[in-house]
């Protein structure tokens, strides 16, 4: 492939561009340069005549020069009787300067100029040291102060102006030089030297993306958090590295420790009854288990305040509980496990699916008893599925930010400290330093569950599940377990009960006189934001779906130097918590070359990027499915890869594409950790009106609009189910 | 069509597999270096992992050789895309597309070139007409039986009258009947329409009764390129001796050459001609002498060149199996003609004699 002629060509092309790429670079730099210093000219020049004869008012004048070029520093030089132009008032240091240079050729220019009534620049450029104002290197003006003749001058104006602005400019247009040429050069290598360029620019795309989406974001941040004030420091992470924020860290991983116990064994308790038992009502009780999963941000935790709340339902009007309080760590693990035991029990469901039970007929058989056949064949076996859940709710725990920043109280968590620090004391480079601190025990739990406990995993697929069922609870134990799970599903049911309850009670907690009012008032308050979230939902929806399917194309089947590295960028951003993310946007996207903060596109990316991952997981394991053959017979009779995909993949991932769009339809619906710092107020988003609202204690409207968002999500899951329904025989012959 | 049929040119092609973990490269080929004449069938036999699916891959255009060049007629198509090739390939597993019926799936390649409808409506027919699945137009490929579905896969491959048509072992997933059956199919169609056709097997059978000429590999190196009755009474090696088809060996000495590409040898002391031999052998080498059953028969004890026992007899109808254990191993013979040659029981002792103009000599090599 790699042959001669074709290299040789390259070469030539890309001297050919390096050289109109440099030129159009040099000469626009050239033209900048000369507008800059032309405007320059002129203000200096008009500001000079403006200078007062009064030596006394002379060093107020001179201040006023800062104003006109931000960080300049000036003297200004009277002609003296002698006729030579002496340092009459202004920065010390830049007086010394003249004078100690004064045989400079460009000073001498610069004064013989003056004298011609000629403004004159430095044609070096000049450091000055440090004091206030500028620093750092610059050039310095020359400017005459003309005599009421008009026909000499009286004094002259000598401005150093650091060199940041016009380099800045530079930069950027150095970068879009360079920019420019490695786009060029990308795109001519693949269509000179890929055999299917369409495939080449896919992996081209999708390396731009994460390049620009995943990689510089958080490079960022991650930056971000060493600089202080321009220049390299340790100071944040001094100030982060403190007992305060360490106890927030302590926080969190203890909240985490909490949650994924609990919820691990309540997920556990649910998937044995549903895999391991004939207890009737299993499709309601996965149904139950699964349900909380979608339930949007706030609406939980608003619910658990309505119902044990300081005003609770509960706490204050049944049992009259004064010093009672929700708010903290228990309440907190409660509704984090509600949350997230759904993730424990499908993890744990299917680990136990995949046992093949007449291992526990063997045992059983053998004569061990009920609880000894589980304590030796069922729970080893199933073990590496359990550290696998508790480790996934782990993570998800750490990275929870919506329960928190409600119920915390005075338990501090990093989401949230991340998120005071960003909003509160509006520092930035803080709260990127804290939620990195976060990514620490969070990616820890990551690697540990994706590439230890999975290859642990004793668990092998048959293929054929057996379908005799093992009673391996013995009575009173399956009717604990029935005892158990019933109320937790009654609690479930009563959380969501109580949100729609909330949507028509006057004022909760004090009046709880009937109305519907709130509806309309809540809907007319939040309508913005709910076309707003739904808009901005609906664009990123197809584009991460198509996204990820191509990414899914792409990994499954290609070959190409940088795959796993492609891979991994993609996959980050399951790992890292939405509050880093959030964060590490604003720090990358509120400066050029990319600025986007503000905009809906810097939502939408963020929606895509982040939902990118669970998309690709989906179809590169539906693509995994299907003969490679299948595409390879399109290609051969002459589709190439666009068709294909359109025509073959597609079609044949259908399930994987129509579900991963819904998730990331449902999943921006109800996103929060990252939205929180993006939205704007042209961008608005539910969830934060949501938690606007309860922040006013307004529960009544944030009950209202969190149903209305459960509505919509159930909608969305319904319209997938419906889509996807018939797909069963397709998948069936698809593996041939 | 048969007018312009054209060749196929594989040129010193080696496909070298990188092989990532620390292991070894794989030459999947090495070295190959055959043409395939316009309207030929050629067949790539082979054990498994010989390099045949690579070679014909590479034909395709799926694999990129590592060295070589690949020429379809006179354009060298080593770079080139399969979707812009000439060749149609039918797959192993078929590929046949799960959602679409069987017109469509035999439409797509005439879509993707963006013909009238009617004139695809026309080919279409034409093609499950040929294949004869007329009738299953609207199926679903997966509520077709495996060889209705191999129709499918030719008919899918042959509608876009491509110059050249490869086949991944098409017959592998089917029982032994239908196997032969579509065999002839295939021979027919290719030969009616004149394609250039490349048939990659490891079944021998196939390969002997289906192809214009026989190219064995192993390893990934040509051993020998043919036409089936030279592959199979005159091979080059006992690699390819054996390969295609049941063959006894006896070690022996060489003494000299004899007319028309005879030879004489001795084995164990005892003299035999030998009607042919490979190319190479010399008085005094120490060669292989190779027998087909066909070309041994039993002769009474001492009588023959070889002495043993009868160990079983294996009636197949029209012939009789016998082996025969002797000092080099098991023999088979094959007895044809059951009225007059006398059976012998098992436990018989028994002679082997050769048809001296069938028996070949070979070059003795550890392979
Ligand atoms: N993509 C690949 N990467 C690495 N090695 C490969 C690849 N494809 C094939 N090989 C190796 O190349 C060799 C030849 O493979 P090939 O598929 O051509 O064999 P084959 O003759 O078709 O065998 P079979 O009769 O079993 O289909 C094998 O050793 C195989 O393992
Ligand atoms: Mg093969």
């Amino acid at each position: 492939m790699l042959d001669r002629k074709k290299l040789a060509r390259l070469a030539l092309v890309a001297i050919a561009f390096i050289s109109a790429d440099t030129w159009i670079y040099s000469s626009l730099r050239g033209a900048f340069r000369s507008i800059m210093s032309d405007t320059r000219f002129k203000e200096i020049t008009l500001f000079a005549k403006t200078a007062p004869r009064d030596a006394a008012a002379q060093a107020d004048w001179i201040k006023g020069a800062a104003d006109l070029l931000a960080g300049s520093r000036s003297v200004y030089l009277a002609v003296e009787a002698s006729g030579e132009l002496a340092v009459a008032a202004g920065d010390q240091n830049l007086a010394a300067l003249l004078r100690t240079d004064a045989e400079q050729p460009d000073f001498k220019k610069g004064i013989d100029s003056v004298r011609y009534l000629e403004p004159f620049v430095s044609t070096k450029e000049y450091s000055l040291a440090s004091g206030p104002g500028a620093s750092g290197s610059g050039r310095i003006y020359f400017a005459p102060v003309p005599d009421d003749s008009g026909a000499d001058i009286r004094g002259a104006l000598v401005i150093f102006s650091a060199a940041s602005e016009t380099d800045r400019f530079d930069g950027l247009l150095l970068g879009l030089a360079v920019v420019a040429l490695v786009i060029f050069l990308a795109i001519y290598s693949v269509l000179a030297f890929s055999r299917d360029p369409a495939m080449g620019f896919a992996i081209l795309g999708l390396f731009a993306i994460v390049a620009a989406f995943v990689a510089y974001p958080l490079f960022e941040a991650l930056r971000l958090t060493f600089v202080v004030k321009g220049a390299f420091s340790l100071g944040i992470w001094k100030e982060i590295l403190t007992p305060r924020y360490l106890e927030a860290l302590w926080g969190s991983v203890r909240l985490g420790l909490w949650t994924a116990t609990t919820s691990t064994l309540v997920g556990f308790a649910f998937a044995f009854l549903v895999e391991r038992s004939s207890a009737r009502g299993k499709k309601f009780i996965s149904t139950m288990a699964t349900l909380p999963v979608i339930s949007p941000p706030f609406s939980l935790t608003l619910s658990i305040i309505l119902l044990f709340g300081n005003n609770g339902l509960i706490s204050r009007q049944l049992l009259g509980l004064s010093h009672f309080t929700i708010y903290g760590l228990n309440g907190l693990v409660i509704v984090q496990t509600i949350g997230m035991f759904p993730i424990a029990f499908m993890t744990l469901s299917s680990v136990l699916r995949a046992i093949d039970s007449t291992v526990e007929d063997a045992a059983l058989d053998l004569g061990a008893s009920r609880l000894r056949t589980f304590l030796t064949i069922t729970l080893p076996l199933a073990m590496p599925g359990v550290l696998s859940a508790w480790l996934l709710v782990f993570t998800n725990s750490l990275a929870d930010f919506a329960n928190p920043l409600l119920l915390s109280g005075s338990y501090r968590v990093l989401s949230t400290e991340a998120y005071m620090e960003v909003t509160g004391r509006n520092n930035l480079g803080g709260g990127a330093a804290l939620s990195l601190l976060l990514l620490l025990p969070t990616l820890t739990a990551f690697f540990a569950q994706r590439y230890w406990i999975t290859r642990k995993s004793y668990v092998t697929v048959t293929g054929k599940p057996s379908t005799r069922l093992t009673e391996l609870a013995s009575r009173p134990v399956l009717i604990g377990l029935l005892a158990f799970v019933g109320f937790c599903v009654v609690f479930i049911v009563a959380l969501y009960g109580t949100i729609v309850a909330g949507c028509f009670v006057k004022n909760w907690g004090i009046d709880y006189s009937f109305t519907l009012s709130n509806i309309p008032e809540a809907l007319s308050r939040g309508w913005k934001a709910i076309v707003d979230t739904v808009t901005l939902a609906a664009i990123a929806t197809p584009i991460a779906g198509l996204l990820a399917m191509t990414a899914a194309l792409v990994v499954v089947r290609a070959t190409f130097f940088g795959k796993r590295l492609l891979e991994a960028l993609i996959m980050t951003p399951f790992a890292v918590p939405g509050t880093l993310i959030g964060i590490a946007y604003i720090l990358a996207f509120n400066k050029p070359p990319i600025l986007l903060v503000g905009t809906a596109a810097i939502i939408v990316l963020n929606y895509v990027v982040r939902e990118l991952p669970v998309g690709l997981e989906t179809g590169a394991a539906s693509l995994r499915q299907i003969d490679p053959a299948i595409e390879e017979a399109a290609r051969d009779l002459g589709a190439d890869t666009p068709t294909v995909f359109r025509t073959i993949v597609l079609p044949l991932i259908r399930p994987a594409f129509i579900s991963s769009m819904s998730y990331t339809f449902v999943r921006s619906m109800t996103a929060v950790s990252a939205i929180i710092f993006l939205i704007s107020a042209r961008w608005y988003h539910l969830t934060v009106q949501i938690y606007n609202f309860s922040e006013l204690l307004r529960f009544g409207w944030a009950s209202v609009l969190a149903t209305t968002l459960i509505i919509i999500v159930l909608a969305a899951f319904g319209l997938m189910r419906l889509l996807v329904r018939d797909e069963g025989l397709t998948e069936k012959t698809i593996s041939q | 069509m048969s007018q312009n049929s054209v060749s196929v040119t594989v040129r010193d092609v080696t496909k070298r597999f990188k092989n990532t973990k620390g292991r070894e490269d794989i030459f999947a080929v090495r070295n190959s270096d055959f043409v395939v004449a316009p309207g030929e069938l050629v067949t790539l036999l082979g054990p498994s992992g010989c390099g045949k699916t690579t070679t014909l891959r590479m034909i395709a255009g799926f694999e990129l050789p590592s060295s070589g060049r690949i020429l379809i007629g006179e354009e060298d198509v080593t770079l080139l895309p399969p979707n812009l090739r000439d060749t149609a390939t039918v797959f192993q597993s078929y590929g046949l597309f799960p959602h679409m019926n069987v017109a469509d799936n035999v439409a797509y390649g005439l879509r993707v070139r963006k013909l009238p409808r009617a004139e695809i409506e026309t080919k279409v027919r034409a093609a499950l007409g040929l294949v004869g699945l007329s009738e299953l137009a609207d199926r679903a490929p997966g509520r077709l039986s495996g060889g209705q579905q191999q129709r499918v896969a030719l008919a899918r491959s042959l509608v876009i009258e491509p110059k050249v048509l490869l086949l991944d072992e098409p017959l592998s997933n089917l029982d032994a009947l239908l196997r032969e059956q579509m065999r002839i199919e295939i021979r027919r169609i290719q030969k009616s329409l004149g394609i250039t056709a490349v048939y990659v097997t490891h079944d021998r059978v196939e390969a002997m009764s289906l192809s214009d000429r026989v190219v064995v590999m192993k390893d990934g190196i040509i051993r020998q390129i043919g036409v089936p009755s030279a592959i199979y009474s005159e091979p080059d090696s006992c690699f390819v001796a054996g390969f295609v088809g049941k063959v006894a060996f006896f070690p022996v000495r060489v003494e000299s050459a004899g007319e028309g590409g005879s030879a004489n040898c001795t084995l164990s002391g005892k003299a035999i001609r030998a009607g042919s031999a490979a190319a190479g052998l010399k008085g005094g080498d120490e060669a292989t002498l190779m027998a087909r059953p066909e070309s041994l028969r039993l002769a009474d004890a001492g009588e023959g060149a070889v002495d043993g026992r009868v160990t079983a007899n294996v009636y197949l109808g029209s012939s009789v199996e016998c082996f025969v254990g002797t000092d080099y191993g098991e023999i088979l013979v094959q007895i044809d003609d059951l009225s007059a040659s006398r059976l012998h029981a098992e436990g018989a002792a028994v002679s082997i004699a050769f048809d001296e103009e069938r028996v070949r000599l070979l070059p003795t090599r550890a392979d």
